[in-house]
């Protein structure tokens, strides 16, 4: 598909011929091994494997943070792979929405600015930031949290924020990157339910990588991944 | 993006009061140095038109060299009459400068008399200020003269008493005129002012058989700038072939010379100490953006272009150089406001007998004196140091990659 036919017949998410190899120093690590998929909107999907599989080197080309060594990366049709940093900067900052593992938040600001802060840089005014942000700090449960640091909240609470800061962006994809990693089962259950709560509710799709068996149990599609291959790539018929 | 920078700033306090301390003492020791330095360079160039005779000085051509009483200002009408015609010229002071012995009974001593008009050199000098005993030119005397204190130790004369001039004519010829002390002057410090006298304009020149000419024409001209233009217009009188006209600077290359030298010296240190905050800085910034990979690789992901994150390190210096400046602002104002109003006594500081290039420094108190172009050139010199030294580590986080950033606590 050239870029002229991008548009709402393409898929959301297209992965072609993609390979990824790290140099370090004489060893050559073939992290991606020629990786095609494609991602519907409203998809929850996730990216299952072992640890080296390549789960978090894929959703960071899908997410524009590291180039392929070849093949490419679609978005809406839209080729986003190869773009300069700036570029690629911009097109997160409209397009894409991140909760990763851990230090989810910037330090030094409350959970309120840690949400607007995408939404600030997208020059969204404060009526309507308030707009897009209090009925999800509301649905989240977090309405009374929002003056508190990161450190002052638990590491739940602070993905529940990022959550926050990704939906509130309005982006066409939120990826999160093992977000239960560093959660307790209570909590990432939780934290799980929402997210799929908010895929239904606002159709926004959601692609994670994790190896928790709890998200695999809860995503209505698994793509597996081992040694930088796609070996499975399972749909929840009846979700 | 400001609200984070002024926010990081603050996280490690500690850090950050010991660097902005270090910015703050630099610039306001900085405020004080550059007043003090710009007071006692005023003060010593002050001193050196004193000594010389003023702001220009013309002479007969050669007479700097020998400075014999033969080489003369053979009609000095024109000259005088176009400096005072100057509206940038405050004084015209007429002067015959003998070298010569004076004696009394007790024995011989060199000097230096000075025919003068006393009333003209009250605008460069007022030399009745050094008076010490009896009176400058007192009219009961007839020939009066007015010597050093030193000198009159040495020839064990005292205020009334005759002494001997004895010095070469214009002619050539070796001549002798009586004088009687009229009043003695503070030496100050031994010296080429310790050998100092001064005599009526009128007197002088009778007593080398001068006439109407003069050793030198000593003008003072109200800003340093203007002096060129009058040495121009004193060069272009009638007869001024015969002239040399030279400013103060001119006349004593080694005394502005000093000064340069020391102003040199002083750049010199001032460089130093902006390299030593500098790197300080430097490395502490590089510090602090080393210890934020990951939030950098954050901000990175959230759509923060590379150039944003360069300009958060950038904003994170600027307050920081704000925060230290204001500090030292505050303390060198108070330095220098201090040092204005109080002085400092060269003199008690152990400095009571310093000399330049030959030039008596005594009794010199400096104070502070700070000119708000230089001022605004220091405090921008200040702000550019700090800036420049968050450079590296701004290039440093711009051009961190956002997928290792993310992984570096990994």
């Amino acid at each position: 598909m050239s870029d002229s036919a991008a548009g709402e017949d393409a898929p959301l998410i297209e992965v072609r011929d993609l390979e990824r190899i790290y140099h370090q120093g004489e060893v050559e690590v073939r992290a991606l091994r020629g990786i095609n998929l494609k991602v519907e909107r409203g998809e929850f999907t996730a990216l299952a494997g072992p640890s080296g599989s390549g789960k978090t080197t894929l959703l960071n080309m899908i997410g524009c943070l590291d180039d392929p060594s070849s093949g490419e990366v679609r978005i809406e049709g839209e080729r986003v792979s190869g773009m300069s940093r700036t570029q690629a900067a911009e097109y997160r900052l409209g397009h894409i929405g991140f909760v990763f593992q851990a230090y989810n938040l910037i330090p030094v600001l409350t959970a309120w600015e840690n949400a607007e802060f995408v939404l600030l840089m997208q020059g969204v005014s404060r009526e309507e930031r308030h707009a897009i942000l209090d009925p999800l700090f509301e649905r989240v449960g977090l309405a009374e949290y929002k003056d508190r640091k990161p450190h002052e909240m638990s590491g739940g609470q602070q993905q529940r924020v990022a959550v926050v800061r990704a939906l509130g962006s309005r982006p066409r994809i939120v990826l999160a990157d093992e977000p239960t990693a560093n959660l307790d089962s209570a909590t990432s259950a939780s934290l799980l339910d929402l997210m799929l709560e908010l895929n239904r509710e606002r159709g926004v799709t959601f692609v994670f990588s994790t190896h928790d068996e709890m998200v695999i149990e809860r995503a209505r599609r698994v793509i597996r991944l081992d040694s930088g291959r796609v070996v499975a790539d399972e749909r929840d018929e009846g979700a | 993006m400001w609200k984070i920078a002024w926010r990081n700033l603050w996280r490690n306090r500690t850090r950050t009061v010991i660097i902005a301390s270090a910015i703050a003492f630099s610039y306001g020791l900085m405020l004080i140095s550059m007043g003090v330095s710009a007071d006692s360079y005023a003060r010593m160039e002050e001193k050196a038109r004193e000594a010389t005779g003023g702001s220009v000085l013309v002479h007969g051509a050669g007479w700097w060299e020998g400075q014999g009483s033969d080489v003369v200002v053979a009609d000095p009408e024109p000259v005088m009459t176009r400096a005072e015609a100057m509206p940038e010229v405050e004084a015209v002071m007429p002067r015959v400068i003998i070298n010569g012995l004076l004696s009394s009974a007790r024995g011989n001593e060199a000097v230096r008399l000075s025919g003068v008009v006393l009333e003209r050199e009250q605008a460069l000098a007022d030399l009745r200020e050094d008076l010490v005993a009896g009176e400058f030119f007192s009219e009961e005397l007839d020939s009066p003269v007015v010597i050093s204190e030193g000198l009159a130790q040495r020839l064990s004369v005292e205020v009334g008493d005759k002494v001997v001039l004895t010095a070469s004519r214009v002619d050539g010829e070796v001549t002798r005129a009586l004088f009687y002390v009229s009043g003695l002057l503070t030496s100050g410090m031994a010296g080429e002012a310790d050998l100092q006298a001064y005599a009526p304009l009128k007197l002088a020149q009778e007593a080398v058989g001068m006439g109407d000419a003069l050793t030198q024409v000593g003008v003072l001209v109200s800003a340093v700038e203007a002096q060129n233009e009058v040495i121009a217009a004193l060069q272009k009188v009638e007869g001024a072939q015969a002239l040399e006209v030279l400013s103060w600077q001119q006349a004593v290359p080694e005394m502005s010379g000093l000064l340069e030298f020391d102003a040199a010296v002083n750049g010199i240190y001032f460089v130093v100490i902006f390299l030593i905050v500098l790197f300080a800085i430097a490395n502490t910034f590089l510090m602090a953006v080393m210890e934020r990979v990951r939030e950098y690789g954050l901000l990175s992901a959230l759509g923060v272009g590379p150039g944003q994150v360069g300009r958060l390190v950038i904003w994170e210096a600027f307050y920081l150089a704000l925060v230290g400046m204001l500090a030292g602002l505050v303390l060198g104002l108070t330095g220098h406001l201090t040092i204005a109003s109080v002085g400092i006594d060269m003199a008690a500081m152990g400095a009571g007998d310093m000399e330049m290039a030959g030039i008596a420094m005594n009794d010199l108190v400096v104070r502070s004196h700070l000119e708000p172009g230089r001022w605004l050139l220091a405090s921008a010199m200040v702000l550019a140091v700090v800036m420049i030294s968050a450079v590296y580590p701004a290039v440093r986080a711009m051009r961190l990659a956002p997928s290792q950033a993310m992984r570096f606590y990994e």
